[in-house]
């Protein structure tokens, strides 16, 4: 008996049975059958469409689609400040991801995922010119300091504080510069 | 304790061997999982490591298109061992570009296809190595027994033909590719259309 010829037609048809079963289960759970893990709670009711463009992935535009400036700017300043400043410099994908499970965090970078909110607001971005957290945060960095570099973005900023800026001064910008203002008050 | 068979020594060692394989490549993947929000499967090295998988795997096609093209006239042994390379190869870094982030279907079943066409072209290697090994032993036997050379082919041909019986693990491996391939062929245009290039 020699099966290998005869088996290929089998293998054809069974390959396009399966297409047709995939393409029918697509349309009732396609978070199964495509998704790379679970959404989270906060889009598990969202079509992929929702936040996904043909060939281009989940994409900002998608994002702001339901996520607008207007809701931003309604919203608490620390979640606030730095969408505003960080939707001019880069994509949302930068520091937010999906599909990490039902209850996993959305946002991430050198901060605790628990408390991922940027406690310097949208200032440090702006007077530092710095586009993420890992411009001077070590990614995972954990203790007082968050895994703070020794770089040339924290030098300048140190450097600029003329001896009010250093480690444990930095955590709240707006503490000093009230308003998001570089001139001001100083203690 | 009765020594093992030649048979189960080999399924073992090669199970163990199946076994460490995918262990290795799955905690290298972690291992190079630097960032735990975004593991090494899901960045772009990741995804590369699919398309160098991909090739390998492709590669492996090589074989039976020659051997179709030679007709069994002859057997091309460079091809087989680009064969065996690229099939241990090409499915290893299919595992880096997995991970043990298995979740959608399409590609589970895909990889569930590759370890079932790797599993039969060991079960296959393994039979033709005892089968030969098994043909070897009789040609000796029946010199010490003082047959003629022809009346030993003759005998050994008879036995070589029921070896075809072995061939049975060929109804899984070759078709087996065929789904896989179509399966990876969904998992891409899938993977492309939701995230992009």
């Amino acid at each position: 008996m020699y099966l290998p010829q005869s088996s290929y037609p089998i293998a054809l048809g069974m390959t396009l049975v399966i297409f047709a079963a995939l393409g029918a289960a697509s349309a009732y759970d396609p978070e199964t059958l495509w998704a790379p893990g679970d959404l989270s709670l906060s889009h598990r009711e969202r079509a992929c469409m929702a936040c996904h463009e043909p060939f281009r992935g989940a994409t900002s535009a998608r994002c702001r689609s339901c996520h607008t400036p207007a809701a931003f700017q309604a919203a608490p300043a620390a979640v606030a400040e730095p969408h505003l400043v960080m939707d001019e410099r880069q994509s949302c994908r930068s520091c937010h991801i999906e599909h990490r499970g039902r209850s996993a965090g959305l946002t991430f970078g050198a901060l605790p995922a628990a408390t991922a909110v940027n406690p310097h607001s949208d200032f440090i971005f702006r007077v530092t010119g710095a586009a993420s957290c890992r411009d001077c945060h070590a990614a995972g960095g954990k203790g007082a300091h968050y895994g703070l570099l020794d770089n040339q973005v924290v030098r300048q900023l140190v450097a600029r504080g003329k001896g009010a800026h250093g480690p444990g001064r930095f955590a709240d910008c707006l503490r000093c510069h009230a308003g998001g203002h570089l001139d001001g008050p100083r203690p | 304790m009765a020594p093992m068979s030649p048979l189960i020594r080999r399924a073992l060692l090669v199970a163990l061997a199946v076994l460490a394989a995918v262990a290795g490549a799955w905690s290298l993947e972690q291992w190079l999982s630097l960032r735990p929000e975004r593991p090494f499967a899901h960045t772009a090295s990741g995804h590369l490591m699919g398309w160098a998988g991909l090739l390998m795997i492709l590669a492996v096609l090589g074989y039976p298109a020659r051997k179709y093209r030679l007709q069994g006239r002859r057997w091309s042994r460079r091809w087989f061992l680009v064969h065996l390379v690229c099939g241990t190869a090409g499915p290893l870094l299919i595992l880096l570009h997995s991970g043990i982030h298995l979740h959608a279907l399409v590609p589970m079943l895909a990889l569930g296809m590759l370890g079932l066409i790797v599993v039969s072209g060991i079960v296959g290697q393994s039979l033709h190595y005892l089968a030969l090994r098994s043909v070897n032993q009789q040609r000796q036997a029946l010199r010490h027994q003082g047959m003629a050379e022809d009346d030993i082919d003759r005998r050994l041909r008879a036995l070589a033909s029921s070896e075809e019986a072995f061939r049975l693990w060929q109804a899984v491996h070759g078709p087996a590719t065929v789904v896989f391939l179509g399966l990876s062929l969904l998992h891409i245009v899938g993977a492309l259309y939701l995230g992009g290039f």
